[in-house]
């Protein structure tokens, strides 16, 4: 059984100016010890469907339909108790900004004791051993000294290690990681994808990866979901994803990459602005920028289609196989000579 | 080629002052510790460095936007750091910046051909309709409508910001545009817009750029030379090639090998360097060479003891490095670099 299995999952807000579809028709799975990374640019729904899955909108705002199961059980519609009991012990997450997350006028030790005792039966002794003991784990210096530090005195790279440790301290099964990286510079987001890698290997959690970058998603996935306008356009494995896309968007995004590998010429850019989901186009909701757009693609949103080369590699698009075939081969051909360059 | 912009020992000190009524300064950040290069017409220096490292102070600094604490900056062979308020002005019209936040630096109050007309009337040039027609030329040049002369920044999505801010830098015709981060905080598909953009414009108005970014590969697209630096110092100038393919000091290729690929199978093929602990505060930094806490080929007694000159390395006057044990070769692992230090250390 997939540590968390999410079908058809779709949410929706309430505005003054309309009903804003943030997501729809989502479907995935995560097995545990496994990483799946989420990529799409900003409005693609992918912070959405996670917010969703954990509970974390506003019931009076947002509709939500669809399935989620976490080893089986329901989430969707369950009570805030329930929910409580899930958050933090089954399911944990990282959020971008780690200044932002954790609280400035309470200790690291005290933040990490409370969600350790929170979640189980212990005293506030054995919590302080385990958030000392976390804090190892993720590689914080003089631990036993520094659980008594306040967040301020942490710098960036070593908050979103405090995090890491804070989703981790209850040994969940499910790490939920938005962007976990993007505040940081390079050399501690390396710091920190290698730990997260560790730290996986050591407790065998399924990680969610939700990124803009590919580069990150290339590095740390297995497999790999790309939105688009509140919708999966591509799913597969990282190998798959990165060595034949199936999908115009896909190849757009690689193609706008300025690559280590790729100096000097033009970089292929996607025209036009990600879509309003306020007002989306009908049918696929990639066509108002697509260059292959055909009349079809304007009226009827193609469904997530199985790929006749890879296994478990879906993804949305009318175009038929042989022309998509020729396209890629060509745009491949592109990116190689200015490898070779 | 000329030299556009030549940059000596140029410094950026800010005090730290202590006490309420008697203050008095208690030490200093470096924030920008004799920074020297030149950029030569027509060219895009690249330069890149963590957060801290004081690459968008020496942009203030080039600008007068923020006054030196020493050094030179001789633009278009004139020293600029001690001319008057307006000496600065028609220096001004020939240096223009592009920021990083396109939501911040445009007046939303303002509409854009407001917006992009400043300049033009803050160097009083042209009739109002003169300036008008400028700036609907422009808006089209850098790829919007020119009927968008009458609307506000909110109705513009960042990509499109940021073509406002571009051309906003252009009106007056400037030689050197100073871009910080200018496209980070956009989206990849709308990053490469812009990036082209900034291509076409340097090709068709022989512009030349100061690019400002900590994305490495940004950085490698659109540079022809490339600084990094650390703690508000140049540790390495190069150009593209000799920095990315060969580079000497062990920082750059720690920043290099950090970099995610976004090739799964190279990814796992190759050498990666990963450094540890943060970069240090630049209100202390460690003495001699600022990097040798975090370094692999760290030499106890010498890189804590001589801070290393920025020097030509290998007989090529154009690729320098500050570094008393510069790499052998590239790619490289963590292994191999402390190895080689270790046996020099052992040879002392």
């Amino acid at each position: 059984m997939p540590a968390l299995e999410v079908i058809d999952l779709a949410t929706s807000f309430q505005t003054d100016d309309g009903t804003v579809r943030a997501v729809a028709g989502v479907s995935f799975s995560v097995d545990k010890g496994r990483t799946l990374g989420v990529v799409g640019e900003s409005g693609s729904g992918k912070s959405v469907t996670f917010l969703t899955l954990m509970g974390l909108l506003d019931p009076r705002l947002s509709q939500v339909s669809g399935s989620v199961l976490l080893h089986g059980e329901e989430m969707l519609g369950i009570s805030q108790s329930r929910l409580r009991q899930i958050r933090g012990a089954k399911i944990g997450m990282i959020f971008q900004d780690p200044m932002t997350s954790l609280n400035p006028v309470k200790t690291i030790g005290w933040q990490l004791e409370e969600a350790a005792l929170l979640h189980q039966d212990i005293t506030r002794k054995e919590a302080r051993r385990q958030a000392v003991q976390i804090l190892k784990e993720v590689e914080i210096p003089f631990a036993e000294q520094r659980v008594r530090d306040y967040p301020h005195q942490f710098s960036g790279g070593m908050r979103q290690r405090v995090m890491i440790a804070m989703a981790l301290i209850n040994n969940p099964e499910i790490l939920i990681a938005d962007e976990p990286t993007t505040a940081l510079d390079v050399t501690t987001q390396a710091q920190i994808l290698r730990l997260m890698q560790r730290l996986q290997e050591e407790y065998g959690m399924a990680i969610i990866m939700i990124t803009h970058d590919l580069g990150v998603v290339a590095e740390v996935a297995n497999e790999v979901i790309v939105m688009y306008g509140g919708r999966i356009v591509e799913q597969a494995n990282v190998d798959d994803l990165f060595v034949k896309p199936e999908m115009p968007y896909t190849w757009g995004l690689l193609g706008s990459l300025p690559r280590l590998a790729t100096p000097g010429g033009r970089l292929e850019q996607i025209p036009g602005q990600p879509p309003s989901l306020l007002n989306p186009p009908p049918g696929c909701p990639f066509n108002p920028r697509c260059e292959y757009v055909m009349d079809i693609c304007r009226v009827k949103l193609p469904d997530l289609d199985l790929s006749p080369a890879g296994v478990d590699h879906r993804f949305r698009c009318h175009l038929d196989p042989e022309t998509r075939d020729r396209i890629w081969t060509v745009k491949k051909a592109g990116m190689v000579r200015e490898d070779a360059a | 080629m000329t030299e556009l912009l030549v940059v000596e020992n140029l410094q950026k000190h800010f005090p730290v002052m202590r006490g309420l009524v008697f203050q008095h300064e208690v030490g200093s950040v470096k924030a920008v510790d004799g920074v020297s290069f030149t950029v030569n017409s027509g060219e895009t220096l690249g330069v890149v460095g963590e957060s801290g490292c004081g690459k968008s102070t020496m942009a203030r600094c080039l600008m007068r936007l923020l006054q030196p604490t020493g050094g030179k900056v001789i633009f278009d062979g004139r020293d600029i750091t001690q001319l008057s308020r307006s000496e600065m002005r028609p220096v001004r019209r020939d240096m223009m910046m592009v920021f990083q936040d396109p939501y911040a630096s445009l007046n939303p109050r303002k509409r854009v051909g407001a917006i992009v007309g400043e300049p033009l009337e803050v160097h009083r040039m042209g009739t109002d309709n003169e300036r008008k027609r400028r700036v609907q030329e422009l808006l089209e040049v850098v790829g919007l409508n020119p009927e968008h002369y009458n609307r506000f920044p909110h109705e513009f999505s960042g990509g499109q910001r940021q073509r406002i801010g571009i051309a906003r830098a252009l009106a007056v015709n400037p030689k050197l545009i100073i871009c910080d981060e200018p496209v980070s905080a956009l989206d990849v598909s709308v990053q490469a817009q812009i990036l082209n953009l900034l291509k076409d414009l340097q090709r068709d108005f022989g512009l030349t750029y100061i690019f400002i970014a900590h994305d490495l590969n940004v950085v490698r697209h659109i540079s022809e030379r490339v600084m990094v630096m650390y703690l508000g110092k140049a540790v390495e100038i190069g150009s593209r090639e000799q920095l990315y393919r060969n580079p000497k000091h062990p920082y750059t290729g720690a920043l290099l090998s950090a970099v995610p690929i976004a090739d799964p199978a190279l990814g796992r093929a190759r050498k990666q360097v990963v450094l540890q602990g943060d970069v240090p505060s630049p209100l202390n930094p460690p003495v001699a060479c600022t990097f040798h806490p975090r370094c692999p080929r760290f030499v106890d007694g010498k890189c804590n003891v001589d801070t290393p000159p920025l020097d030509p390395i290998g007989g090529d006057p154009t690729h320098l490095s500050a570094c008393h044990f510069p790499l052998e070769h590239w790619p490289m692992s963590e292994d191999e670099m402390r190895r080689i230090g270790v046996a020099v250390a052992a040879a002392d």
